[in-house]
């Protein structure tokens, strides 16, 4: 178990700064989870932790010790990767073991080690295949067992399910979960798809162009999101932004905050359109309403409104957020925010 | 029925155009062994026999007796298997840090590699040949091994393998602790044996067959390869011996018979290679 702490770190490539000067501490014991768009650098920090892509300057530290001069192999780190990089001419037992080979760990240790991770990875049978024998959720099982059985203190995984199946990918998140509870160890999670990173963290770190956009829990970043950044990339479908005044300050409101309905509606917010498209995903409708100035998303869990009915958008005033011309969030304490308010409850004529 | 017979005609054109091509691949070999088995009158005789009236196996005892045959085939696998191991050793690490380094200089070192390789050999043999004579190495085995060390074509190649090779595998093996040595050794070579193979029988096939090099390195029969030892089975006599040189050529040719039907499978690999998924 270990903390990871990043202190005034700058990676460049070519002499292009990817990250600069940032300043982050991952939880010792905690699953976290780096999200973002691609490029943004969160794999760029992954492969700092690991030492293979190591910092331009500053400092990394792993337990409160400088691990700048660390080789990979000895900073107590493993990573399954996303391509898996299982070794493809080592079998499933000879890759899970190399590890334990190269740290000199005896033979008959290394045995029992690679039998009993291979239970617990649900591998047992197949210890003797060649990678290439193996299908896609066996190979993902292949390198997590690999990383498991070095007992590192700290789990990287760089997008390790993006290559699984829908359904298998769902049932791997809930083992990982499962798998963090029981190691207790730091996770260090990458990933661009926003549901994995709130289905999985204790803390997500959202990142953008190599900056670190807001770092929380996964609720605290749904539900007060730090800038429009934030509200635009956690959700699904993303947060509806809309102007609210010339001072630059834009009004936005989660899909399924709002309502729909034929009436004119009783919330704080109203808006006037018509149902532009509609997707029937089963438990719930997706509905874009366009106005004459925008379209907005709505989340419904009837299936009640056709394409091209007039409809009415409601949403009241504590789903409503605000962003200043900055792009920052505006705090719901922040005494402009009654001025906002009202400016919101006039869109009704717009 | 007209689509049908089009598809046959296509077949049997295919067919014979690989016969063909075969036959002008496979004919100097059947050419040799059947001149290694006829006698003197035969290889003279107009129009040429094609399969000798009685075979003569007598030939081949003839030519290993001619001259000392042991000796230039213990010369010729000397060097041959010299020059195969050191270039493995010599290539591997290079192709190695080629592929997978970014070190100072490496663009300016990899050009150094390919301008080795596209220099003809002819331009250099004067100022080798001097320089080794300076050395006092003619006339031993020295000069036929040293010179061939480091290939820069297996270089090349085998650089252009490595590259293919994801970096997370030579990522993955660093976090597992294991040493370059290992990464090349556990990883890159067992990964490579396509390639490897090609390079070996290349190799192999140039060193083993080669001529004019040992002819201007060597002035005694103990040093002399196979090669030279067989193109001295010509004359005797004033009359050119062609059923011994052949049955010469045909004890050369077994062991590039032999390499190749070991190395084929990995060669074909080498060529149609698209990846490791």
């Amino acid at each position: 178990m270990a903390s990871i702490v990043f202190e005034q770190v700058t990676k460049s490539f070519d002499r292009t700064a990817i990250i600069r000067d940032l300043d982050l501490t991952i939880e010792d014991g905690k699953f976290t989870v780096l999200v973002g768009p691609s490029g943004c650098g969160k794999t760029t920090l992954l492969r700092m932790i690991a030492g293979i892509g190591p910092q331009t300057s500053g400092r990394v530290l792993i337990d409160g010790k400088d691990v700048s001069r660390v080789a990979p192999g000895q900073r107590g780190v493993a990573m399954v990767f996303q391509n898996y990089a299982i070794y493809p001419t080592m079998s499933v037992r000879e890759n899970i073991e190399f590890g334990l080979k190269n740290n000199k760990v005896p033979k008959e240790e290394r045995k029992r080690l690679v039998e009993s991770i291979g239970e617990t990875v649900g591998l047992s049978g197949l210890l003797d295949r060649k990678p290439s024998a193996l299908s896609g959720g066996q190979r993902q099982r292949v390198a997590l067992a690999r990383a498991m059985v070095k007992k590192p203190s700290v789990f990287l995984m760089d997008e390790p399910l993006s290559n699984l199946d829908a359904k298998l990918r769902v049932q791997m998140r809930v083992e990982l979960i499962e798998l963090h509870k029981k190691l207790g160890t730091t996770f260090v999670y990458v990933t661009h798809d926003q549901t994995e990173a709130m289905s999985m963290a204790d803390t997500i770190v959202l990142m953008n162009e190599g900056v670190i956009q807001q770092m929380s829990s996964p609720a605290e970043m749904y539900h007060r999101p730090a800038n429009r950044f934030a509200a635009e990339f956690i959700g699904l479908p993303p947060m509806n932004i809309a102007e609210l005044g010339p001072d630059g300050v834009q009004l936005g409101f989660r899909p399924e905050s709002a309502a729909l309905s034929e009436e004119p509606l009783d919330h704080h917010l109203c808006i006037r359109g018509v149902i532009a498209t509609r997707e029937m995903l089963g438990s719930e409708t997706i509905y874009q309403v366009r106005t004459d100035k925008q379209a907005y998303m709505v989340r419904s869990a009837e299936d009640r409104f056709e394409v091209d009915r007039p409809v009415y958008v409601g949403v009241p005033a504590e789903k409503l957020h605000f962003f200043g011309a900055d792009g920052r969030r505006i705090d719901e304490r922040s005494s402009d925010v009654r001025w906002y308010l009202e400016a919101a409850r006039g869109l009704v004529y717009a | 029925m007209k689509t049908m017979d089009l598809r046959y005609a296509k077949l049997t054109l295919s067919a014979v155009l690989k016969a063909v091509v075969l036959m002008i691949f496979v004919f100097p070999f059947l050419w040799m062994v059947s001149t290694s088995l006829q006698t003197l009158q035969e290889t003279t005789t107009v129009p040429p026999t094609f399969v000798p009236a009685v075979p003569q196996w007598n030939n081949f005892v003839h030519a290993m007796q001619a001259g000392p045959f042991l000796t230039y085939a213990r010369n010729s696998v000397v060097v041959t298997a010299a020059i195969l191991v050191i270039q493995f050793v010599v290539m591997i690490p290079a192709a190695y840090a080629f592929a997978k380094y970014r070190f100072a200089g490496h663009r300016l070192l990899f050009g150094l590699v390919l301008l080795a390789f596209m220099i003809p050999g002819q331009v250099t043999f004067i100022p080798v040949y001097l320089m080794l004579a300076d050395w006092g190495w003619i006339d031993t085995l020295l000069p036929q091994i040293v010179p061939f060390l480091a290939n820069a074509f297996g270089i090349f190649l085998l650089r252009q393998y490595f590259m293919q090779i994801p970096e997370e595998l030579v990522e993955s093996a660093r976090l597992d602790n294991a040493s370059e040595f290992k990464i090349i050794w556990k990883l890159m070579t067992p990964m490579s044996r396509p390639a490897l193979a090609t390079i070996a029988l290349f190799s192999f096939v140039s060193h083993w067959n080669e001529y004019f090099w040992p002819l201007i390195m060597t002035n005694s029969n103990s040093v002399r390869p196979l090669t030279l030892g067989i193109a001295m089975l010509r004359e005797t006599e004033g009359i050119t011996n062609w059923h011994i040189v052949m049955a010469g050529n045909v004890v050369l040719v077994i062991p590039i018979l032999i390499a190749y039907a070991f190395c084929s499978k990995w060669i074909v690999k080498a060529f149609v290679y698209s990846g490791i998924k």
